[in-house]
């Protein structure tokens, strides 16, 4: 079992890294590997894709800068969010705003793993662990 | 002047705005306490990471596209998909003088209903050993207060010394008693008003063991007034691996304060078998690849690193190191106990075969050994005790002949004779561990034949005759041994005259 997964996810590390052209995801690669798994059939298809599908959403991710706020926000600040990711991690970042009331006031972008908090509630949470 | 400090404002309300940077992962699996993480591609060997719910988790498996980790707290909680953030830091635990008499978890949290401790600072639970230019030869003696130990097997702060055994060999009994004695010495020196004397503060960590043997080892320091210098870290065997796994070196790090600020400090694991158990149990869920008995491949250097932070300090304090070891059937070659003979400075070896014979502390004096020698004894120790080992190795030699005692030449009867009295004289009860002083003089009694004329089986009576009337009549010899530390012609004649007038009492 715990062969089988590791073997699985050996191939989608593979499969991956042939998705990439030069450290950026190809979809015309994408759509390729997919062809290669229907066609090809490896052992446990089914471990292979999931295990191929985070690690090209974690990639998408990347590219993805999601702007949790509370309250409104203007064309013009996502886009200065999306040049300022862009510059800092060395690739196209789009920025996507998500209604987050939660916050209270502020803003918390997320991009990839990182996640960037300017907001009231994650001051709060803050204060709450120091203390 | 208002211009200038507007600037400044501004500046603080950016630096106060300013967004904080976290990395996260998310929990993929949970199990046994060794999370699987997604994410957290920022994350450093050894961090601690940030579970929901106020649980935390060390990363302890960097792999390409994911993070094992194990988890130090409540793990029913947690669900796959939750949040987990990094920290940045390394875990660490408090330490101080703050933490004496207290009984804590391996993350250094008080575990005995006593309040929280009131502690100002904390210590990384790994830390790199000190290297060798900031250490220092081990020449102090650390005294167990068991004569067979202080005698023959001398150790000295900042040594390791293994203590080795079967299961119920009394393995534990030696580690608490020389805790015992620590007090002891500890509240005679600090009582002296002495400015150059060195207490030794004590920490027990137990690993992997019962609870009710934790609270039999707290009531029994409790009982002898030692645990006003003790810190008991306890991971018992209920425990997740991973506090399990931590709990030595969490005790580590709260004896390198003592040792980094001046102090002498003496550690106890009991038991790194345990320890390396637990420690297989965390790296087979991580699946790390298995080796000898399905230890990892780092089992070894889980132990050195552990036990190459007790030293000498030049110009600072020590950390001397008991660590324990059970072994099976007697088995020394097993992986774990040659391993920790290798690391270690020396090993008192106790035999299933001298308990079950009433021989306790059952230390096998042809196995057991002190690297440092006897660069960690007193010189009084050194005269009356000199030449007891080889002694005593010679009657085991003998002993073979024992039954064929009357064919025996009359040397080697005497031999017989004079060895079965040092095995009696050096029974001694558990957690009673007796002072330097008293030791010397026991040991002067019996060089100069004071024992000869006894029956066997009343030397055991005999040596605590002797001990009483030293005790109660010879107050002020016993201080002077302390004082002066090895025997001048004044200090024998003297002693030979105590035992001179001690002989007629036993008699009567």
């Amino acid at each position: 079992m715990a062969s089988k997964a590791k073997t699985a996810q050996h191939l989608a590390r593979a499969l991956f890294r042939a998705s990439l052209v030069g450290g950026a995801l190809s979809e015309e690669r994408v759509g390729g590997v997919i062809a290669y798994i229907e066609k090809a059939r490896p052992a446990n298809p089914l471990w292979v894709l999931r295990a191929y599908h985070r690690l090209v959403a974690n990639e998408v991710a990347k590219g993805v800068a999601v702007v949790e706020h509370a309250g409104a926000v203007g064309e013009a600040t996502l886009a200065s969010i999306a040049g300022a990711m862009a510059k800092k991690y060395s690739r196209p970042v789009r920025a996507v705003p998500r209604d987050e009331p939660s916050l209270v006031a502020g803003i918390r972008v997320r991009i990839g793993d990182d996640v960037y908090e300017s907001s009231i509630a994650g001051q709060l949470e803050a204060l709450s662990g120091a203390a | 002047m208002s211009t200038a400090l507007e600037q400044i404002e501004q500046e603080i309300a950016k630096l106060s705005n300013k967004a904080v940077k976290k990395n996260t992962g998310t929990i993929r699996a949970v199990a046994d306490g060794v999370a699987k993480l997604d994410g957290l591609s920022d994350v450093m060997y050894n961090e601690m990471v940030q579970f929901p719910g106020g649980a935390i988790g060390i990363a302890l498996n960097l792999e390409e596209d994911e993070v094992g980790c194990v988890v130090l707290g409540d793990i029913s909680k947690l669900k796959e998909g939750d949040e987990v953030t990094t920290t940045g830091r390394l875990l660490s635990v408090p330490v101080g003088k703050a933490l004496l008499g207290r009984t804590v978890d391996a993350l250094g949290s008080p575990i005995d209903g006593k309040g929280p401790i009131d502690s100002k600072e904390t210590f990384p639970v790994e830390k790199i050993a000190p290297g060798i230019i900031v250490r220092k030869s081990v020449t102090q003696p650390l005294f167990t207060g068991i004569m067979a130990i202080d005698s023959m097997i001398p150790i000295g702060r900042g040594q390791r010394e293994l203590i080795i055994g079967d299961r119920g060999t009394g393995k534990t009994a030696i580690a608490i008693d020389t805790i015992i004695n620590q007090a002891k010495i500890n509240k005679v020196g600090l009582a002296s008003g002495d400015k150059t004397f060195r207490p030794v503060y004590s920490i027990y960590v137990a690993v992997g063991q019962k609870q009710s043997n934790i609270v039999r080892t707290m009531s029994a320091l409790e009982a002898a007034g030692a645990l006003e210098f003790t810190i008991i870290v306890a991971a018992a065997a209920a425990d997740n691996p991973a506090n399990q796994y931590l709990a030595p070196y969490s005790g580590a790090a709260m004896g390198e304060w003592f040792m980094e600020n001046g102090m002498d400090a003496l550690i106890v694991y009991d038991d790194l078998s345990k320890h390396a158990v637990a420690y297989r149990q965390i790296s087979l869920i991580l699946k790390r690849p298995s080796g000898r008995e399905a230890y990892p491949g780092d089992v070894f250097y889980l132990h050195s690193r552990l036990l190459e932070r007790a030293a000498r300090l030049d110009g600072k304090g020590s950390l001397t190191a008991l660590p324990i070891i059970e072994t099976l059937a007697g088995d020394v070659s097993a992986y774990i106990p040659t391993n920790v003979i290798s690391i270690t400075d020396g090993q008192i070896f106790l035999e299933t075969d001298l308990f079950n014979q009433g021989i306790r502390p059952a230390v096998s004096v042809g196995l057991s050994v002190s690297r440092v020698g006897s660069a960690a004894q007193i010189k009084a120790t050194k005269q009356v005790g000199g030449k007891l080992k080889g002694e005593l190795a010679q009657f085991r030699e003998l002993a073979a002949f024992a039954q064929f005692g009357s064919d025996l030449d009359a040397k080697t009867k005497a031999q017989l004779d004079r060895g079965g009295r040092i095995v009696e004289l050096f029974k001694q009860p558990a957690f009673s561990p007796l002072p330097i002083e008293l030791q010397v003089a026991v040991l002067f009694a019996m060089q100069k034949g004071f024992f000869d004329n006894v029956d066997l089986k009343r030397v055991v009576d005999a040596a605590n005759s002797l001990k009483s009337y030293m005790t109660t009549r010879k107050d002020a010899l016993l201080t002077e041994i302390r004082t002066k530390a090895a025997l001048d012609k004044d200090l024998e004649a003297k002693l030979q005259a105590a035992c001179d007038e001690w002989k007629p009492t036993l008699a009567a």
